[in-house]
């Protein structure tokens, strides 16, 4: 929604087109804040918070596109106020910001607990303001590319039925992330990484695959998040022996460690026989309960109905669940691709400005910020060019394809492939890697793609197929499988969220300062290495 | 991969559902009973999945975050409507009761539990859902200054996730399908009572006029069903509220509101006689007086003559002097923000009771006094 504004604003004819209701996006469910040196709180600047990115990102951001976001990022965020966010307050009546994990100073910029979903009112709110059309509930299946550019998208109408060509001189993706591979995730069942296959099969790079974060505080039974704005406030991280165990892992900066340090810190634990029922617990008792009612109702509301637990009361049992991917389709910092008229923006793009970790209150930062860099930009491109060319094959093309789907009536149906692959990548793709264990998974994953492609689908009516959307999407999720595996593989190091503690322990900058690239070859992914671009910062020692 | 696939070594339990299904194609309607074994801990979202992967793949029904922020699962249990993903069933599975499960009220149905959102978002866009700035400027070319305390008065109406629950359930739609209803007018409320916003008589103005605000029946269903506490009926009374402060009282739901005020603090008792014609005018109520004589008759309504005082008026004098004296007219006089929220606890079953103490553990409950309520706007 950012993009379209910003492209809009720039005086091109815009288009959104989602397989929700823009308003049912996943960026609602973020819930701790947004990062900005506003220094509301406590001195601060951007060049502080560019530093702790990109150690953040265990060196593997590039610093040029994270000083990009680092000094955008407070004017962003005034724009989002003056739209009338309604952010919390501080006594001063400025916005207000709180700590997060592996900051240097109180930079988070939050609404209570439901930043992200004040974030995704505010900009449907201005989306609403523009008469910006929208195609709800198209569901996006393949890129038009003619003559070498991206020309616009197939869309298959989930409300109606039918397949349409929707023309355009640039395409922005910003479709999310795929946590759905992982059993366990704080993502939405939306999140099945469309834009990166969609790319991906196109020919585009995709970047740092093999990175996917896992959240320390994820609820246990199902996986949904715990806000890190808990540990920001104060709560602590307990073992089943009552102790604060990250005293062994991260003695300075404890529970405001980043997020790979903690999930390994709280893998090791459970692993090691000191969890309960597999878990850790997130104790909030001693904030009070003025405290948690006032900054984290959401939380407690969260840990109530999910768990049956009351955080004024009881610790809450939390463990490590899939949670955001850095990896994405390669963009540079005005998010085009490699193929002319795409671009991408948010958790489908790697920019890359996470490297190997995230810090959360980034992401919506990055949302926001190179959303409107991309919006501008293919505005800028669309204005400057005239012609739009989709060609008549193009739909029906797809539709024989489709047909070929909707025909067949023999096979199974996708829901264990989709169990199956949920469950292993949890299992051999996890918080920690093992050589044998990514080869294993390699194919199991090959062996899933196989029996997807005699995939059946029940519903073969037009109104409202999720049953066929659901496959098509099961499909995203076992292409971007393989290329994370190979990638994972490919790193023969510990970096950020690809800890491989059995045989390579230590961060290498020697060999793997750089990003994996994988394209398409054939019906396998293919591998190549671009380095990491650094301004200031050479690599440290990370520790905190 | 469905949350009920996750834990496989959970225990499990038979859950038993009914299912409205409805093929707008065919027109064809049916309730069907479905059965699946399900981990204890599910919701009804969970249910649907296992359902639609293992029994049934044509049943539609529309999902996303399952963690009640995205909106999407809005639908009807047993004729109230809930958010799927916030319903756990143990309690109603371990009670052998089969509930009914049915696409969301006084919306058209697509198919099955999916409606068309069409005239939901036709409604919120007619409350021009956007900061209309120019009011107060930021001081600095940075953020506009606001307290907190003056932010909590939208800070209900801001949780709304659109999910439709409360227009589901709205009777005055039953009645009136242009009825704005409880949605709209909380999201109208969300910018009526934001200091930023510059359109605050234009809003109201809107929002007085046919199938606005008084159009409501004060039934307190929308508030009652609504799964994240925003309160819209709430909302509604703080338009009203607002409406009459800034002197926006045509319409007879307004001057009727006014009445009462005025009866109550000069005689202490509300003067039926003298309601009619002060809300419907004197022309309107000369029709009404054969309606009139007959409830007179029958003791219904005492005369107008003598008045009908109460023997203490001056404590409802007193009452209306203190809460004049409190600066807190318009919306502030409704307002709770956040102290409320906190009020709303959940059972298992992801229902909400209210009124669980507000305390720390090992302290005494917090007594609050009116000293800690918003001041007046800034």
């Amino acid at each position: 929604m950012r993009a379209a504004i910003a492209a809009f604003d720039a005086g091109a004819d815009v288009a959104m087109l989602s397989k929700l209701h823009p308003t049912r996006s996943h960026s609602g469910a973020a819930e701790g804040g947004i990062n900005a040196a506003l220094g509301n709180a406590s001195e601060d600047d951007p060049e502080s918070h560019a530093f702790d990115t990109v150690k953040g990102s265990d060196y593997l951001g590039d610093q040029d596109a994270i000083e990009v976001l680092c000094n955008e990022a407070p004017g962003d965020v005034y724009e989002l106020e003056n739209w009338g966010a309604v952010f919390s307050r501080t006594e001063d009546g400025r916005i207000a910001q709180r700590p997060f994990g592996a900051a240097g100073a109180p930079r988070t910029a939050y609404a209570a607990d439901i930043t992200g979903h004040v974030l995704v009112q505010v900009l449907y709110e201005q989306v609403v303001r523009r008469e910006i059309r929208t195609y709800e509930e198209f569901f996006a299946w393949k890129l038009v590319v003619e003559d070498d550019r991206c020309q616009g998208v197939l869309a298959w109408d989930l409300l109606n039925g039918g397949l349409h060509a929707i023309g355009a001189k640039t395409v922005i993706l910003a479709t999310g992330g795929a946590g759905r591979l992982y059993v366990g995730t704080t993502n939405a069942y939306a999140c099945t990484g469309d834009g990166m296959a969609l790319a991906f099969r196109v020919g585009v790079p995709l970047k740092d695959m093999e990175m996917m974060q896992f959240h320390p505080t994820t609820l246990s039974p199902t996986g949904v998040l715990i806000t890190e704005g808990c540990r920001g406030e104060g709560a602590h991280l307990l073992n089943a022996d009552g102790e604060r165990f990250l005293k062994r892992y991260a003695p300075n900066a404890m529970e405001l460690a980043s997020r790979d340090v903690i999930s390994r810190a709280e893998q090791t634990e459970i692993d090691e026989g000191r969890g309960v029922d597999g878990n850790v617990l997130l104790d909030l008792r001693h904030l009070g309960a003025e405290r948690i009612l006032e900054r984290l109702h959401g939380t407690r509301e969260l840990s109530m109905v999910f768990a049956g637990v009351d955080p004024i009361h009881d610790p809450i049992p939390v463990r490590p669940g899939s949670h955001y991917h850095m990896g994405g389709v390669d963009t540079d910092m005005w998010g085009q691709t490699e193929l002319t008229g795409l671009y991408a923006a948010g958790e489908v793009a790697c920019i890359s400005v996470h490297g190997a970790n995230r810090l959360g209150g980034n992401a919506l930062m990055e949302t926001i910020t190179f959303g409107r860099r991309a919006g501008a930009h293919a505005a800028d491109w669309a204005l400057g060019h005239t012609t739009v060319t989709v060609p008549e094959g193009v739909v029906s093309d797809a539709e024989r394809e489709l047909k070929v789907l909707l025909d067949r009536v023999e096979g199974e149906r996708p829901w264990q492939i989709r169990d199956t692959l949920a469950q292993t990548m949890h299992e051999n793709f996890g918080v920690f890697r093992r050589e044998d264990q990514m080869l294993r998974q390699g194919e199991i994953v090959e062996a899933l793609r196989e029996r997807y492609e005699q995939v059946v689908v029940e519903d073969k009516g037009n109104v409202f197929n999720s049953d066929l959307t659901q496959a098509l999407e099961l499909g995203f999720l076992l292409e971007l499988a393989a290329c994370m595996v190979d990638s994972g593989l490919a790193r023969k190091e510990s970096r950020g969220a690809h800890a491989r503690p059995h045989d390579y322990p230590d961060r290498d900058d020697e060999n793997y300062l750089r990003h994996t690239l994988v394209t398409w070859d054939g019906d396998r992914p293919a591998l190549d290495w671009r380095p990491v671009t650094m301004t200031k910062w050479q690599p440290q020692e990370r520790t905190y | 991969m469905t949350e009920a696939a996750i834990h496989t070594e959970a225990q499990t339990m038979e859950v038993a559902l009914k299912i409205w299904r409805f093929n707008s194609e065919t027109g064809e309607r049916e309730l069907r009973r479905y059965e699946v074994e399900a981990p204890e801990w599910v919701t009804l979202l969970d249910v649907l999945d296992i359902i639609k992967d293992r029994v049934d793949g044509t049943l539609a029904y529309r999902k996303s975050c399952r963690m009640m922020i995205c909106g999407s699962c809005g639908m009807r249990m047993d004729g109230a409507a809930v958010l799927a993903c916030k319903t756990r069933m143990y309690e109603l599975a371990s009670a052998g009761q089969v509930p009914v499960i049915s696409a969301m009220g006084n919306l058209p149905i697509i198919k099955d539990l999916v409606v068309d959102m069409q005239p939901f978002w036709d409604k919120f866009n007619a409350m021009k859902p956007y900061l209309q700035p120019g009011y107060v400027e930021p001081p600095d070319g940075k953020e506009h200054l606001i307290s907190q305390e003056r932010m909590n008065v939208i800070h209900k109406e801001s949780l709304c996730i659109n999910c439709g629950c409360c227009v589901s359930e709205c009777n005055s739609m039953e009645a009136d399908p242009d009825f704005l209803g409880p949605q709209a007018l909380a999201k109208g409320m969300r910018f009526v009572g934001d200091p930023r916003d510059g359109a605050k008589i234009e809003r109201l103005e809107a929002y007085n006029s046919e199938h606005g605000i008084w159009d409501c029946t004060r039934c307190y269903f929308c508030t009652e069903r609504c799964p994240k506490g925003v309160d819209p009926r709430d909302a509604i009374a703080k338009l009203g509220a607002e409406s009459i402060k800034e002197g926006i009282d045509r319409d007879m739901g307004a001057k009727h509101a006014k009445w009462f005020v005025k009866s109550t603090e000069t005689t202490g008792w509300l003067r039926e006689t003298e309601l009619v014609p002060k809300t419907q005018g004197v022309v309107s109520a000369i029709k009404e007086m054969k309606f009139a004589m007959s409830l007179a008759r029958r003791g219904k309504v005492p005369l107008p003559v003598p008045p009908h005082v109460a023997e203490e008026v001056g404590q409802a004098r007193a009452l209306r002097d203190i809460i004049a004296g409190q600066g807190r007219d318009g919306a502030l006089g409704i307002v709770q923000g956040e102290r409320a929220l906190g009020r709303i606890e959940h059972t298992d079953s992801g229902g909400a009771r209210r009124d669980a103490p507000e305390v720390t553990p090992g302290e005494e409950p917090v007594q609050r006094d009116i000293g800690e309520q918003p001041g007046a706007p800034s």
